[in-house]
């Protein structure tokens, strides 16, 4: 390999079929009188502009390729005309540089044209120079080289983190994984589970219970997750009601003055609210939206004055505070209002404990978080919320359904393949890579195959298959044609 | 009606016409060629060396014509077979000594509605003043059993070749060794040359082309050889430029003409050619020797039998096409010769850009 070109980040290789360089490989460029080396990564391989190229091609099909022939070739010359035909333009970008043995984000530096020795870094070399292993290792998978791609926990700890990629690519699988590896490590992790993927989680896939299974916790609401009024805060409570059910301000007033007065008769309950609220002097269009909410709560079925059928979401936080573990939330077959309403009670319910210290810090995976999330709890989520110990990572199969700001703010990015642009810009706007690196890696990602962004990985994005997990599958597509197939 | 076919026997590995063909690798010329780059030179200078390639030479004369004669032509399809004949060389690179060139001949002929070719080479030469006598004479002995400097006589050659006259002499000979063996391997078949039937150069021995022509006609072949050019004029006039306001297909017959100097002599005689629409116009000569009908028999079968495109056959457009060397190739011999004799590649300073800038273009660097 040969360096050809350097165009501001951008080193253009010239490389031969047998150096056997895909997309995603690192390059080592080391200048030995410099004492100085660079490292680039591959992100789009051409064919070098080799000059005859264009005759040559012509002259092997002339007349819509009706010639046959053989060549008399004594010298055995063919092959070097094909290899020089084959040879490949890498088109690289510099991600550090090193002296000294010492990596430095630098890329001012120029390696010599003619005496550098320009050969391929094998990642598992790079993971060792970057140290990205860590004290707690999370094994995400394979490289293309077989080497392991291991990853620290730390490096997602008050992190934003993004999974994305289009469907059936390996995002819930990935997701699962960094679930399970956090629990393992002792983290406390909530799960908005959109279609009940996770509620598997602590069997194998043979179903029997596995290492994890008493630190799983599904929470299904309004089955064996039902809530008194009493154990809600007035402020989670006023949340539910504007955000999620849409309730005016002066409606939501009035509620305030129903809740207090309940509150100080110690008689707060479903029954006695919907008698409240049917008695209180006020406006009828105020009682007439009271009493739509009222209903909404009552058939959301999460809400109940039985004491026996009511839980808390606190004792199963307060059970991972120990040895880790995962609260998932089954919000599968719940309507849109009802996953908003659990959303908010869950939310409110830890910035409570996390603010006055109850819970140490929460690893949030939210599934499709433009269905159950409002507008403004992404930059809440981003920014306030991050302070208060909740690290969200975000999983989507539609990148624009996230907005630009959350994606400049990603700690890393787990990228699966995307063939649509549209997507591909979406995603490409994340601030820790740059755009052409995106695009074309994550174009020609095979299923399975993720491509690590950001801190986990030192911003040496790599790409990784990502490695089976030993999980029970649930949540899977129904299909008509299952039995027949 | 049966029309008459050549016999073509399918080898396992070549469909091309085999009776008294000899299809063995030009050993003398392999050798020759590997000989000559195992040289004690440690680099070669590339510059303005690509710019030249050449191709078949065409010999042209002044003649004073008598009389010319337009005969309008019928294109008769009979299934004959045509073929061609193209050599080219290249020029890849000077050495201190010499030069490094290479040379590839092809043959292309047209079997029903498919064309097939048989490519030849690229053959290796490192020419220099010590053994660009020895490389002659040991090819021109090997291909047509007389030494140089025995056929000097016959030839009118002086002197042994220049070194700047060895790629066309070298070229020349594979030309001739090819059209040699098509000749004696093909019959009753259409023979097309790249140039014309003029003799006694030294690229052209009178010899060699008397003997190709009296194989040829021994085996009912036709050989025509078209110029892309000639200096040939009629009252002041190019004589490719007499045909244009005639209607495709037609032949100028030029009667009466004086013959040129020796040893310079002509075996063919002289047509232009406009044997399709377009403004292109092609000097043809076809052997003398064969009747004036066979002649002209003779292009109307080219004309049913081959595509003829611009006025040009396309199983010659083809072997040029074939033989021609592009950059790529050039820059992967090149390679193989840094490879095998291990010479380095250097690019030589530009004398001309270095003395006078950017008003250093025009002619390039000779040796």
């Amino acid at each position: 390999m040969k360096i050809y070109k350097k165009e501001g980040n951008v080193l253009q290789i010239l490389s031969f079929p047998e150096d056997n360089i895909e997309k995603g490989d690192y390059i080592l460029i080391e200048d030995s009188k410099a004492r100085k080396a660079l490292i680039a990564q591959v992100i789009d391989i051409q064919f070098a502009n080799i000059p005859g190229m264009l005759e040559e091609l012509l002259r092997s099909c002339p007349d819509g390729g009706n010639i046959h022939g053989e060549d008399f070739d004594p010298l055995e010359i063919a092959p070097y005309i094909t290899y020089i035909q084959d040879s490949r333009l890498l088109i690289c970008k510099i991600r550090a540089s090193i002296k000294n043995e010492y990596l430095s984000p630098s890329k001012s530096w120029l390696p010599s044209r003619s005496h550098s020795i320009v050969k391929k870094l094998p990642v598992s070399r790079l993971l060792e120079m970057i140290k990205a292993k860590g004290k707690l290792p999370i094994v995400l998978g394979e490289t293309k080289e077989s080497s392991p791609l291991i990853i620290d926990a730390s490096s997602l700890d008050g992190r934003l983190n993004i999974i994305t990629g289009k469907k059936e690519t390996g995002k819930s699988h990935l997701s699962k994984l960094l679930v399970l590896s956090l629990v393992h490590y002792g983290a406390t992790v909530v799960i908005f589970d959109l279609n009940g993927e996770y509620a598997g989680l602590g069997y194998s896939s043979d179903g029997a219970r596995n290492e994890y299974y008493h630190r799983i916790h599904v929470l299904t609401p309004g089955k064996n997750f039902k809530l008194m009024l009493g154990q809600l805060d007035l402020r989670v409570m006023l949340n539910i009601l504007v955000h999620a059910l849409r309730l005016p301000g002066t409606s939501a007033r009035e509620f305030r003055h129903i809740w207090k007065s309940l509150k100080e008769r110690k008689e707060l309950s479903l029954r006695a609210l919907g008698e409240t609220i049917r008695n209180w002097h006020c406006n009828i269009h105020i009682r007439d939206a009271l009493f739509s909410r009222y209903y909404a709560l009552v058939n959301s079925g999460l809400f109940t004055d039985n004491p026996s059928e009511a839980s808390d979401i606190e004792q199963y936080l307060f059970k991972t505070r120990e040895k880790g573990g995962a609260v998932v939330i089954n919000l599968r077959d719940t309507s849109s209002i009802d996953r908003q309403i659990m959303v908010e009670y869950t939310l409110g319910k830890l910035v409570e404990l996390l603010s006055n210290w109850r819970l140490k810090a929460v690893f949030l995976f939210a599934e499709e978080a433009h269905l159950y999330l409002r507008e403004t709890y992404w930059d809440d989520i981003v920014t306030r919320m991050r302070h208060f110990g909740i690290f969200t990572t975000f999983i989507t199969n539609q990148p624009d359904s996230i907005r630009s700001g959350i994606y400049r703010q990603a700690d890393n990015i787990f990228l699966f393949n995307f063939t649509n642009e549209n997507d591909l810009e979406a995603v490409s706007r994340a601030a820790r890579v740059d755009a052409e690196t995106v695009k074309s890696i994550a174009r020609d990602l095979p299923p399975h195959h993720c491509l690590v962004l950001g801190k986990a990985v030192k911003d040496f994005p790599m790409v990784v298959k990502v490695k089976r997990l030993n999980v029970k599958t649930m949540g899977g597509t129904r299909l008509f044609f299952k039995e027949k197939n | 009606m049966v029309i008459e076919q050549l016999t073509i026997t399918t080898t396992p590995k070549y469909n091309f016409p085999q009776e008294n063909i000899n299809l063995e690798l030009p050993r003398t010329f392999l050798e020759l060629s590997i000989q000559s780059i195992k040289t004690s030179e440690k680099t070669f200078n590339l510059n303005n060396l690509l710019n030249f390639q050449q191709l078949t030479i065409t010999t042209l004369e002044n003649l004073n014509c008598l009389s010319a004669k337009v005969i309008k032509l019928k294109p008769k399809p009979d299934n004959s077979i045509v073929s061609a004949i193209d050599v080219s060389s290249i020029k890849l690179g000077e050495t201190s000594t010499g030069f490094l060139l290479a040379i590839r001949g092809a043959i292309v002929w047209k079997q029903n509605v498919n064309y097939r070719y048989l490519r030849i080479g690229p053959f290796l030469f490192h020419v220099t003043e010590e053994n660009k006598q020895r490389i002659y004479n040991v090819l021109r002995k090997a291909y047509f059993n007389f030494a140089h400097q025995e056929s000097k006589a016959a030839l009118n050659i002086t002197s042994t070749p220049n070194i700047m006259q060895m790629q066309s002499r070298l070229t020349g000979l594979l030309e001739k060794w090819l059209q040699m063996t098509l000749t004696t391997a093909a019959k009753n078949t259409l023979i097309l040359w790249d140039g014309s039937l003029t003799v006694g150069t030294p690229e052209t021995p009178t010899r060699v082309v008397e003997s190709i022509l009296q194989t040829a006609r021994k085996r009912e072949n036709m050989i025509m050889a078209f110029s892309k050019a000639t200096r040939l004029r009629l009252m002041s006039h190019r004589i490719t430029d007499l045909l244009v306001k005639s209607r495709p297909p037609c032949l100028l017959e030029l009667k009466g003409y004086s013959n040129v100097n020796k040893p310079i002599r002509l075996l063919g005689e002289i047509y232009v050619a406009r044997l399709a629409k377009g403004n292109c116009t092609f000097r043809l000569d076809i052997d003398k020797e064969i009747p004036s009908e066979q002649r002209i028999e003779a292009v109307e079968k080219l004309l049913g039998n081959d595509i003829v495109s611009h006025g040009y056959p396309e199983t010659l457009r083809l072997a040029h096409i074939l033989c021609t060397f592009t950059a790529n190739e050039v820059i992967a011999m090149q390679r193989f010769i840094a490879k095998k004799a291990g010479l380095n590649i250097v690019s030589q300073p530009n004398i001309r850009r270095i003395l006078f800038g950017p008003y250093g273009k025009g002619e390039v660097d000779n040796f």
